[in-house]
């Protein structure tokens, strides 16, 4: 009975010891892990780890910590994409690969989630984080301590979709893990509970994050910006995240009520007893469109600030961008049905769900010319940022092309679930986010870190990344249009075989991509003196986060500064014809108020870990635990008044005066 | 040490590329099938109507795409031309233009797409057929598909011949088996298969031939290997062949039907004289009546462990 209250389901068995690739890949992980603890043992980082990281309620730090864990769940996610091309290059004819049908279903289960929910999301956070305060002229998100438990919840949701790898197993069902399948008949083992409980906890996470973001960007802009003056970054957060806050409680109520199907043997999803499959999939795509705007928002807003950087112009036809914005915000609600016109709704409810998509193309079209725009008649600088802009263009409107061209329902009962399809959304999703992304991450690096990436080792990620994105995924659109479907483990017609073999090299030419921009972060670090960002004006760019020292100091800045217009720092610099700085010297500086570090975000975390993972495996006394330290723990939290303090005028002073003196330095030699 | 790093990568990359394009070359000969190659009214229209969206794109992406890389070179800070106009940032003109073109693009696809989805229905009987069109039931099973004749009284598993230039209606559910999709991508629309619902899609094979038909919905372990024969002959030889089953083969009776539910994966064709009338219909009741906790299959086997 205690032993069942303790251990649930959970037994040495469901370590898979007779599977090489997990154990080995759990091997690897536990070395990794072994030797990083080891390291801060040995150097006696863990205070330092501690009050400076795990605590921290820093925007700029919650950022980089964002990144470093997409980075991280990338290699896991690419992994995963590996092995399935490899898989299908092998498996043709009579040949069944080397991945059984039980593995590799796990594999794309397990490929799409991470990419979405713990690369992508991640990586997003990560922009808004180091960006957003200092666009709007803000020291600090709205709830500081909000956003540090955001993080965590992120992490935790990663990290227990990590475990499954060695605990028990994962979903295998899909990544959106549609019932009757990830019903208890269909799919009895733990990896559909998984699948539940890490999104769940990675989604109260990122909702929590929207709210942040939204109450930051409502509230925390400094004087003078209007909403018309925010940077188009901010706007395309703010519709982002408006975005989160209205869809992701549908996500979580949806696979809530999944689980309660799983764990009290519910009907809201199951095929009989009055449950409703299709019930699940309209739920799920309700949250499941607007998240692919979610993720492809905040994309746009890089490459509004990119290209106007690299152009060294301003932005072309900033209102039409805002109110594109906000129309592509509003119609992504009204398009879900699009995701599953083969499940037999009427002819009008399928043309109206096809042309309400259509029309999403209008201000995306919209958005792409005046990106052109903003080039034509500029002083275009290819550095790695402006690339990856260059390979958007065209990826981008490839990927909308045939978008537009799926949401003709007719077309799309010919391609619905082929490759043809898979090849769309890769073509957007790399194309438009992850290229975008990657822009936004070399381009606010130096403000972050405080000195540039390196250009030459970005070049050549750069060029490994589209040459091997096309490899991959043109000829799925030829496979896709021939009817081969996606998740397929292995296919009878060798003539197809030549295209997965392409695909397959495509992969291997992202991974040598991605090794670049491994050893790009490396060689950076390195020479990081050499590519220090004194000015923190690095790309003579025009917002304000530009106009203070990199990496931009605690307090982010030393007075919050007063907005006349749209690209305040443009207007400064071209006002005075300098840098646009004052010395410090002559500023009466006043004492800033600061929030202090918390570890209570950290804890909570830590907690609906282990309430997760207590529940995967229906371990009723661990889940207890954490559901119940959970609680307490936040309303501990509450009882502590000692959660802010000043930093007092002399510090602000003399941290301005150093960097003014190092500018000085710089100019004058 | 770079150097070398730097040889290895370029060196790399050459031999990648002509790999890769020798393989295009010789995969140029892939065997031609689903939209490439329609076999049926309803394919050849969608791909026309694929094409025909095709085309409309390319009105906008064209543009797009060669202006991208013209202005990227052109403006380019090296080439220091002399139109550079760093706060030119607006123009009534312009922006009209690109809210207006796409516009009316997307107007004229909508148009299309609303005629278009009416006619092209699944559930819709093909215009200018004016005899009632052949029925044939079809059950996904884990992992295989049941065909019923009602008609003419018989069922096959994978396998299903239909008269040339006859409309064909397919009734569609699923038994024991997750949600799944049937497909036959020369002959048209794919459609979904849900215990407890009937989906329906109307078909018509233009010309004689063995066409792959499949299932396009992820639905467990066996979901690669659910495909199924498509025979499409001339009418006189689809009797011929009705009759050469009921002459030969065993009725499907619930015990028959019973093993069918059992998990399986790449099952032969099989053929039955001789389907209880109704047996779609029970199917579907079955699941659409069963209340309490338990899978109404549930009894009969467990799903998972069945296989092994």
């Amino acid at each position: 009975m205690l032993e069942n209250l303790l251990f649930g389901k959970l037994t040495l068995d469901a370590i898979p010891f007779h599977t090489p690739i997990i154990m080995g890949a759990a091997v690897f992980m536990g070395l990794v892990i072994a030797i990083s603890l080891g390291l801060i043992t040995y150097y006696r980082k863990w205070h330092y780890l501690w009050t400076e990281w795990l605590t921290t309620v820093d925007h700029k730090k919650i950022g980089v910590m964002y990144l470093l864990l997409s980075g991280v769940m990338l290699l896991r996610g690419f992994s995963d994409a590996i092995l399935m091309r490899s898989q299908q290059a092998l498996a043709a004819g009579t040949h069944t690969g080397y991945l059984p049908p039980e593995h590799y279903n796990q594999i794309f289960t397990a490929h799409g989630v991470i990419m979405i929910f713990f690369v992508a999301m991640p990586m997003m956070f990560a922009l808004l984080n180091m960006a957003i305060p200092l666009q709007i002229g803000a020291r600090d998100v709205a709830y500081p301590y909000l956003n540090s438990l955001s993080f965590w919840l992120t992490f935790v949701g990663a990290m227990l979709c990590n475990v499954s790898l060695v605990i028990g197993d994962f979903a295998a069902v899909g990544w959106l893990a549609y019932p009757p399948l990830s019903e208890l008949y269909y799919s009895p083992s733990v990896g559909v509970d998984y699948y539940i409980w890490s999104l769940q906890i990675a989604g109260v996470g990122t909702l929590l994050g929207g709210i942040n973001f939204i109450a930051t960007i409502m509230k925390m802009r400094c004087p003078g910006m209007t909403l018309m003056r925010m940077p188009v970054f901010v706007w395309s957060t703010l519709c982002a995240m408006i975005l989160v806050a209205l869809s992701f409680p549908i996500l979580t109520v949806a696979l809530g009520l999944l689980e309660l199907d799983r764990f009290f043997g519910m009907h809201f999803f199951t095929e009989f007893a009055g449950g409703n499959v299709m019930l699940y999939v309209n739920l799920i795509w309700a949250w499941g469109h607007p998240e692919v705007y979610i993720l492809i928002l905040p994309a746009f807003g890089v490459f509004s600030e990119v290209v106007a950087t690299f152009s060294q112009k301003k932005l072309f036809g900033y209102t039409t961008m805002v109110y594109a914005l906000a129309i592509i915000t509003f119609l992504s609600f009204i398009v879900w049905l699009h995701h599953f016109f083969t499940m037999g709704a009427g002819a009008d409810v399928n043309a109206f769900f096809g042309i309400t998509t259509m029309i999403i193309a209008i201000p995306t079209g919209v958005k792409v010319f005046n990106w052109l725009f903003t080039m034509y008649k500029g002083r275009i600088i290819l550095s790695t940022p402006m690339l990856w802009v260059t390979a958007f263009f065209t990826t981008f409107v490839i990927g909308g092309m045939t978008g537009v061209m799926m949401a003709v329902p007719p077309v799309d009962f010919q391609v619905h679930n082929s490759l043809f399809l898979v090849a769309h959304f890769h073509n957007v999703i790399i194309g438009g986010v992850l290229f975008g992304y990657f822009a936004g991450v070399i381009f606010w690096f130096p403000k972050a870190f405080g000195f540039k990436l390196d250009e030459k080792w970005g070049r050549r990620a750069f060029i490994w990344w589209v040459v091997g994105f096309y490899l991959a995924f043109m000829p799925l659109y030829v496979l896709g249009l021939s009817g081969v479907m996606r998740r397929t483990q292995h296919y009878d017609n060798l003539s197809y075989q030549p295209y997965f073999i392409v695909a397959a090299l495509g992969a291997v030419c992202i991974l040598f991509g991605i090794m670049s921009q491994i050893i790009q972060v490396y060689v950076s670090f390195r020479d990081r003196k050499a590519l220090r960002d004194i000015t923190g004006d690095p790309w003579n760019a025009g917002t304000l986060e530009w106009s203070m020292a990199s990496p931009a100091p605690l307090y982010n800045f030393a007075v919050l500064p007063t907005v006349t217009g749209l690209d305040q720092f443009w207007i400064d610099k071209e006002n005075q014809l300098t840098t646009g700085r004052v010395n410090p010297q002559n500023i009466d500086y006043q004492p800033i108020h600061m929030p202090r570090n918390t570890g209570a975000g950290f804890i909570i975390a830590i907690f609906a870990g282990v309430m997760g993972f207590g529940l995967v495996w229906h371990m009723l006394i661990p889940g207890l635990i954490g559901f119940v330290g959970m609680i307490l723990t936040g309303i501990i939290k509450t009882f502590n008044t000692d959660t802010d303090y000043y930093i007092d005028a002399e510090t602000v002073k003399r941290t301005e005066l150093a960097h003014f003196m190092e500018v000085a330095a710089c100019t004058t030699k | 040490m770079t150097q070398i790093v730097t040889k290895m990568v370029k060196n790399w990359l050459k031999w990648t590329m002509l790999v890769g394009i020798l393989l295009s070359l010789t995969a140029c000969n892939l065997q031609l099938s689903g939209l490439l190659d329609p076999k049926g009214v309803i394919a050849f229209e969608e791909r026309k109507l694929f094409f025909d969206t095709l085309a409309l794109m390319m009105i906008v992406v064209l543009p797009v795409i060669i202006m991208s890389f013209a202005f990227i070179y052109h403006y380019q800070v090296s080439h220091r031309t002399r139109d550079y106009k760093p706060n030119w940032s607006h123009s009534h003109f312009l922006e009209s233009l690109w809210w207006g073109i796409p516009c009316i693009i997307i107007v004229v696809l909508a148009v299309i797409t609303w005629k278009k989805t009416i006619l092209l229905d699944p559930y819709r009987q093909i215009p200018g057929q004016t005899a009632a069109p052949m029925v044939i039931q079809a059950i996904a099973l884990p992992w295989k598909w049941v065909f019923i004749y009602p008609e003419e009284n018989i069922a096959t598993v994978n396998y299903v011949e239909v008269p040339v230039g006859r409309e064909v209606e397919y009734q569609i559910t699923a038994d024991n088996v997750a949600m799944s999709a049937f497909f036959i991508p020369q002959l048209g629309s794919q459609i979904y298969a849900m215990a407890g619902m009937r989906t329906r899609l109307h078909l018509i094979a233009s010309v004689p031939g063995d066409f792959l038909g499949l299932n396009t919905q992820f639905n467990g372990d066996g979901f690669s290997d659910m495909t199924f024969m498509v025979h499409a002959v001339e009418p006189d030889q689809m009797q011929a062949w009705v009759t050469q089953v009921k002459q030969s083969a065993q009725p499907l009776t619930p015990e028959a039907y019973g093993q069918l539910l059992n998990p399986s994966i790449a099952d032969q064709p099989k053929f039955y004289n001789g389907v209880a009338p109704d047996l779609f219909q029970q199917v579907l009741t079955l699941y659409m009546n069963t209340s309490g906790t338990v899978h109404p299959r549930d009894n009969q086997l467990k799903f998972h462990n069945s296989l092994n």
